[in-house]
């Protein structure tokens, strides 16, 4: 919809590219920070670059010494059990909760607000707050001790074989209610009408959910799994913030692995090349998404 | 010189030719109705006379002035959107006052014509008012409101009453019928509906796949339409087309139509030379309801009444009128006959048919059948397009 | 209409049973912030001995005290306040300059669409989605630069950079539904393309604008990742002096003053989300889906 060009002078040739003009800045920030960024650690990750760049050539040599490092194992299977562990149960509890807020509850309002609140919380706070409920000594062992269940144990935070589920947990409490808020409005844009024709058709309430409402859902579970595959695979400040990536490495994920070799180790080809897939796992899920979710309705 | 000429005008999306070469001429205080199906390129046609779409070949000229390259707010027009696109943070007054305000029109000014064009359509009480406290009705009217506050020299109206629930949409009709004569002021006026474009219009161009149809005078565009689409697109209920063979009984010309009552002969009085040319081929008949009626309520006078007996399908009743259903042709027949009249299916009735009003279209090309072509419609030049396109 | 009558008017059991479990849920999830709470007023010693469910015994604000003038966060000994402070200084700028620049991209990219407006958009969106490893390392060097690097400065510049996806998806979203017709209506009546932007949609966008500035405030002020990568010492935002007071290994660990200084990190937040939670959604889920 945008005007001719005109052959009518200054003021009217300007209008015709102000727009443009206008966009610019965002796009030649964006062009610069993001893809210009994303080619420079991509050449980075083949390159001999260690704690200063050096932009010679140097094949796959980072990519085999990435594959090669045996924390790199660690992180890659940490973000597999921890992703899928996030995720499903993220998934589970966030419909679960929908479903049972979806039957005209007297206090809605309030409990959705309670059910969502963690997601305002820095993982910082969050992590925090659970590293100390968590906490061997002090914490939720200590508690249930002095309430008469002296045989009570709970040391995941320091075992190096539990400490991760323990992020979960922590992850898992953050992003729940926001998944029950997007069932929920999946839940209530479901047409009502079809529902009360099941109901007369004599349908079961568990089987007007498993056959006709849940199944609708499709897209729900698609948006709500690739929203948290993403943070996944994002996921840092809690892990800093619970574990500190340890015991040990036993928490290590790729976001803490390459921060430590970006920061700490001064290894930025083996950092780069460490955030190079992270970038192309995120790509090989998110762009599809995204290409389904903005591409023109079809009519 | 026409007060707005739209002369071979072609608009190209890509590779879509939504436009395909539009001539129409209007004068001064013509009323024109551009009218057609969706995405008949009527709409379009309208933008790229607000200069919100660019032309992509042909000219435009308004009072003379070529305006193809003019920008929107310098062709002295105003419109009044579908939508009515009313400005939802500013008030009844702001949003009438806004163009005027873009054209630095001094305050006190300003609030004059405001007051003015409110009182002529009635919304002083509204003026205060954001257009979310409107109701349909109102914000038609604020949007009219905003147009009228310029003094245009033309306006444009895109599909202004669709909107509208079906009682309002009537008395608006109205409203702005009476502003047009009031006013004397030259409209372009798009719709889709057929009755708004026969009951407001001075000159109505019909429209299909980005083609003008015909473009002539509403009792024109009714009585002696172009082409088959014209002829079923114009008038409700619809023009009859039933399918008939031409043929030579002695010296008369007939259509011989067939139905289950037995064959049915009608004389050729219209168009009688270019018909003849049709001899002993099939050819499709128009006639309007109204032409086929009882015998009691034939118009003698300016008609020519040929009665024949045929049996009743079915009855339609609808207060002022009584439609009856025949077989003609193979298809039901439309008849429209005066409501006393107790008839009822299976029954056999003689029904009149007024031949003076009958009109043939070629089966194939959909064209018109007619003695002079040219004559009857007033342009030539877009005799000849659709010739082209044909 | 929502699926919900169905179990509605079924037996007195079934429902109690459901209140239940949700009020099972509602205290799982509120007690780890009540916790956080009750450890934050008691005294180190209670701590020690005793229930971490219980209330205080003896109230005390000594540890929000100290969190907020006088824990030790590095050699620096002045408590979180000024990385609250430096939090503000980062997050003010970052969220009006990238919600304008937002407001300003949504605009010409529904509003002025040119040919390609689609892959511009498609660019500007991904850089949402990227995961911000891939920036870390670049854009320490070009702050490095700039001269901007370890300073309050140098972030506002990086949140803004990377807001710019999420405000123009917001804005764009939101004018996507915004109708056509009126901008035509305002060129016709001679408004040109700032007039139409700032008195036409600007005013319209306020529940767009609350949402944006929600949304990158919650985001800014959450931000861990660059804060620690690009700060360090005085210029580091609240975030980063939280993990380094409750993390540092030396000393005591000062369980109630941790848990201070994160409820002065979680507060501001919060107080937006129960002021705000409505506009806040809204910004979660347009964020995720296309809205």
């Amino acid at each position: 919809m945008s005007t001719p060009p005109s052959s009518r002078g200054i003021g009217e040739r300007l209008q015709h590219w102000l727009p443009r003009l206008v966009l610019s800045p965002s796009f030649v920030l964006v062009l610069f920070f993001v893809y210009g960024f994303i080619l420079w650690s991509t050449w980075i990750s083949f390159s001999n670059s260690g704690m200063l760049p050096d932009y010679t050539w140097a094949g796959t040599r980072q990519w085999s010494r990435l594959w090669s490092s045996w924390t790199w194992g660690i992180a890659l299977h940490n973000i597999w059990v921890f992703g899928l562990l996030y995720i499903v149960s993220c998934t589970v509890l966030g419909l679960l909760l929908a479903i049972l807020l979806d039957q005209r509850i007297r206090a809605e309002g309030t409990l959705r607000t309670i059910y969502l609140y963690p997601m305002a919380l820095s993982f910082i706070v969050t992590g925090t707050a659970w590293q100390w409920f968590l906490n061997p000594g002090l914490g939720l062992e200590r508690t249930m001790h002095s309430l008469g269940w002296e045989s009570f144990s709970f040391n995941w935070l320091i075992d190096a074989n539990m400490a991760i589920y323990t992020v979960v947990i922590a992850a898992v409490w953050q992003a729940t209610g926001f998944i029950m808020a997007m069932f929920l409005a999946g839940l209530r844009g479901i047409d009502g009408e079809m529902i009360k024709a099941a109901q007369i058709d004599g349908a079961p309430t568990w089987k007007i959910y498993g056959r006709i409402i849940i199944p609708q859902l499709r897209p729900v579970f698609l948006s709500a799994i690739v929203v948290l595959a993403h943070l996944a695979i994002k996921s840092f400040d809690l892990i800093v913030a619970m574990t500190g990536g340890g015991p040990g490495n036993a928490t290590a994920v790729p976001a803490t692995f390459m921060y430590s070799y970006a920061f700490s180790r001064n290894e930025m080809g083996i950092a780069s090349a460490s955030a190079v897939f992270m970038l192309a796992v995120i790509a090989a899920l998110i762009i599809p998404y995204l290409y389904s979710e903005l591409r023109e309705p079809r009519s | 010189m026409s007060f707005l000429h739209i002369h071979n005008v072609h608009k190209r999306f890509g590779e879509t030719h939504v436009l395909k070469g539009i001539d129409i001429a209007i004068e001064k205080g013509d009323f024109l109705v551009l009218v057609g199906p969706s995405g008949c390129g009527k709409s379009t046609l309208l933008n790229m006379i607000a200069g919100l779409d660019a032309i992509s070949e042909g000219e435009l000229l308004l009072n003379g002035e070529r305006i193809n390259d003019l920008h929107p707010s310098r062709r002295d027009i105003a419109m009044v959107f579908q939508s009515y696109a009313l400005y939802p943070s500013m008030t009844v007054a702001g949003n009438i006052g806004f163009g005027l305000e873009m054209r630095k029109v001094p305050k006190a000014k300003r609030r004059e014509a405001i007051q003015r064009a409110a009182e002529l359509l009635q919304i002083e009480n509204l003026l205060n008012r954001k257009p979310a406290q409107l109701s349909g009705g109102q914000r038609q009217r604020v949007a009219m409101g905003r147009a009228l506050v310029r003094e245009p020299q033309l306006f444009l109206f895109d599909e202004p009453l669709s909107n509208l629930d079906a009682k309002l949409r009537v008395d608006m009709r109205t409203e702005i019928k009476q502003l047009h004569q009031r006013l004397g002021t030259t409209i372009v006026y798009v719709t889709h509906d057929q009755i708004e474009a026969m009951t407001l219009a001075t000159r109505i161009a019909v429209m299909r796949g980005g083609e003008l149809q015909q473009l002539g005078t509403p009792q024109a565009v009714y009585d002696d339409p172009n082409n088959l689409f014209v002829a079923g697109f114009m008038g409700s209920p619809s023009m009859n087309l039933i399918t008939a063979r031409i043929e030579r009984h002695d010296d008369a010309l007939v259509a011989r139509i067939e139905s289950p009552a037995g064959d049915v002969t009608l004389p050729i009085v219209r168009d009688r030379a270019a018909l003849e040319t049709w001899c002993d081929r099939d050819v499709i008949l128009g006639l309007r309801p109204e032409a086929i009626t009882d015998p009691a309520s034939a118009n003698r006078q300016d008609g020519e009444i040929f009665e024949a007996t045929l049996e009743v399908a079915l009855v339609e009743p609808t207060g002022a009128d009584l439609y009856v259903v025949t077989r003609l042709g193979g298809r039901n027949i439309n008849a429209r006959m005066r409501p006393g009249a107790s008839l009822s299916p299976g029954q056999s009735t003689r029904f009149a048919f007024d031949v003076s009003r009958m009109v043939g279209f070629d089966p194939e090309s959909e064209a018109r059948i007619r003695d002079d072509a040219a004559a009857a419609m007033g342009t030539a030049a877009q005799t000849e397009t659709l010739g082209q396109n044909a | 209409m929502s699926a919900g009558s169905i179990v509605a008017r079924r037996n007195t059991l079934a429902r109690a049973l459901l209140y239940a479990v949700l009020a099972v849920f509602a205290i799982l999830y509120l007690m780890p912030l009540y916790v956080m709470l009750v450890t934050s007023f008691k005294p180190l010693e209670e701590i020690h001995q005793g229930n971490m469910l219980a209330l205080p015994e003896e109230w005390t604000f000594a540890p929000w005290r100290e969190a907020w003038g006088s824990a030790c966060i590095g050699l620096e000994c002045s408590g979180v306040h000024g990385y609250f402070f430096n939090s503000i200084r980062i997050v003010v700028p970052a969220v009006l300059i990238s919600g304008l620049l937002g407001a300003f991209n949504g605009y010409v990219l529904t509003k002025w669409r040119f040919r390609g407006h689609k892959v511009v958009f498609g660019l500007i969106l991904f850089s949402c989605f990227i995961p911000f490893q891939i920036v870390l390392l670049p854009m320490a060097r070009v702050l490095g630069i700039l001269h901007i690097a370890n300073s309050t400065t140098g972030l506002v510049l990086v949140h803004i950079v990377y807001g710019i996806g999420f405000t123009t998806l917001f804005f764009r979203n939101f004018y996507e539904s915004f109708p056509d017709e009126l901008v035509r209506a305002a060129k016709l009546d001679g408004a040109g393309f700032f007039t139409i932007f700032f008195r036409i949609l600007l005013p319209a966008s306020i529940p767009i604008i609350v949402v944006t500035i929600i949304w990158q405030f919650t985001n800014v002020w959450n931000d861990f990742l660059f804060g620690v990568s690009f700060t360090s010492g005085d210029s580091a935002p609240i975030t980063v002096a939280l993990n380094n007071l409750v993390n540092s290994s030396t000393g005591v660990k000062a369980y109630n003053v941790n848990m201070a200084a994160a409820m002065v990190a979680a507060v501001p937040t919060l107080i937006v989300y129960i002021l705000a939670g409505k506009y806040f959604l809204r910004g979660l889920m347009s964020g995720s889906v296309k809205g």
